[in-house]
């Protein structure tokens, strides 16, 4: 009898979370900062990525100065490795790859670039990769949320940035049905969905897939599929009271009975006057604060998410 | 999304309780309701009042248990049997079980109230881990009978049961060590 011997046990996967959310000023960094920041004060082993190419800020935010190599050293080829522009962060497990400072050529990096970044970013040696997504809805910042494992958006209880923020998860969304259209009709009803007065009268993704069955009925299966398997979760960043934290309930519901998503809510943040006195002062309220009551929701944040769980709404 | 029923208009099971459909029709106002920032721009005015009135005509229909139970019969739905209680205080309108008051049985009774431990935890102020081990009867992990029997009755009285009465069954099934 042959022994067999056994098989060694997989490396834990790495996983990618990224945090977009549309709108600019809405917390989306320091949220960013202070996830990864908690993740490696639990063990996780993290790197952040500032992917915000343009206005990369997430040093300030973890109280560093500018680091010498970015994420542009990387892009440009004058390292080899993206392990080489990873700065330490003072912070045992949290490591940060600084977004590119000078803005035109690296916020609109060419595809090939682009490729070979996230390649890069998939083969990192640890637990969690967290992507700061920057404000907006570019090619490149779509690409990132939709390469990640757990895609989060932020949004604070204003309407800008809940339109924002549906925009964003159409944008997305509809992005990867592009790729998986396989006729140049599909494409174009997929590409005109986004635009308000298209000649579909395609408001949601549902109506979207509407159009796709009447027009082109064998590749209706594998979009639905994709806006099935397509599951953004939010965080309510600086609520102020239950009403706000509510409306992260809301927002799931309304995904799922009005766009045909199935979005969970990840979490909330209240707003706290510590972090911005902290922000002012160039220190993470993580470090200064840790049981400041954002930071408390930031480390319930942090758990549910490594738990792949969500806040239900009470029933 | 397809909302053919009154419970899918709420977003509830059909054995809701009456507290759950209380919640959901809270709920759905809010989300529905004049300048809400998750749906205003979604639906148009129009599509925002027809949400509404939709809400409004299942809350009408369901909140009346004679209305619920025509409309349930109409749809075949089949509501589970109801845990049988006997009024014990007039005054509050608080109730006991008329079954052996064991942790499955508060269990159930709180499950059919639609009320999360969260909430009872909230209220009396007695931490969730209590809670779950007076359900699930863990003997072992349940605080002396002095803390216990305070824990009881705010748990009772949290699910409007008659919290003394309820305390005392509960304790007298109890094994002697902890009893």
């Amino acid at each position: 009898m042959t022994a067999v011997a056994p098989l060694p046990d997989p490396p834990p996967r790495r996983q990618i979370w990224s945090l977009g959310g549309g709108k600019g000023g809405i917390g989306k960094s320091l949220l960013t900062a202070s996830l990864g920041w908690q993740l490696a004060r639990m063990g996780k082993r993290v790197v952040l990525v500032d992917a915000d190419l343009g206005g990369a800020n997430l040093h300030t935010c973890l109280g560093l100065p500018a680091p010498a190599l970015t994420m542009g050293d990387f892009i440009r080829r004058r390292v080899e490795t993206i392990e080489e522009v990873a700065q330490e962060t003072g912070c045992p497990g949290l490591r940060l790859i600084s977004g590119a400072s000078d803005v035109l050529s690296a916020a609109n990096i060419k595809h090939q670039q682009k490729v070979r970044v996230l390649n890069r970013i998939r083969a990192l040696d640890v637990d969690i990769v967290l992507i700061d997504l920057g404000a907006g809805t570019s090619f490149n910042i779509l690409d990132f949320f939709l390469i990640s494992d757990v895609g989060m958006l932020a949004v604070v209880p204003e309407p800008t940035s809940i339109e924002n923020s549906y925009r964003f998860i159409k944008s997305a969304l509809y992005r990867r049905l592009r790729e998986l259209a396989q006729t140049q009709d599909v494409r174009d009803i997929v590409e005109s969905a986004l635009d308000q007065k298209n000649p579909w009268g395609i408001r949601t993704p549902l109506d979207l897939l509407g159009v796709v069955e009447r027009e082109a009925p064998g590749q209706s299966d594998a979009l639905k599929e994709a806006i099935a398997s397509f599951h953004p979760r939010f965080v309510v960043n600086q609520a102020r009271g239950p009403a706000d934290i509510a409306i992260g309930h809301q927002l799931v519901t309304a995904c799922m009975r009005h766009l045909g998503i199935r979005a969970t809510y990840a979490g909330f943040i209240d707003y706290d006057d510590t972090v911005w006195q902290c922000v002012r002062q160039r220190r993470l309220f993580m470090s200064a604060f840790p049981h400041c009551r954002a930071a408390e929701k930031v480390s319930k944040l942090a758990r549910a998410l490594l738990q792949n769980d969500g806040l239900a709404l009470p029933r | 999304m397809d909302l053919r029923t009154h419970y899918d208009v709420l977003g509830v099971e059909p054995a809701a309780s009456p507290e759950q459909l209380d919640r959901a029709y809270r709920f759905c106002l809010d989300l529905y309701g004049e300048g809400s920032l998750a749906t205003y721009s979604l639906l148009d005015p129009e599509e925002m009042r027809e949400a509404r009135t939709r809400v409004e005509q299942a809350y009408c229909v369901l909140r009346d248990p004679a209305k619920r139970r025509v409309y349930d019969e109409e749809q075949g739905f089949q509501r589970a049997p109801q845990i049988p209680t006997s009024p014990a205080d007039p005054a509050s309108g608080a109730v006991l079980l008329t079954e052996p008051v064991t942790g499955a049985a508060l269990r159930r009774f709180r499950e059919q109230k639609g009320i999360g431990l969260r909430e009872i935890s909230l209220r009396s102020k007695v931490g969730v881990r209590y809670l779950e081990y007076i359900e699930q009867e863990r003997h072992a992990l349940l605080p002396p009978p002095v803390y216990l029997r305070g824990f009881l009755q705010e748990y009772a009285s949290a699910l409007g049961l008659e919290p003394r009465r309820t305390a005392d069954a509960y304790m007298a099934l109890l094994p002697p060590a902890q009893a």
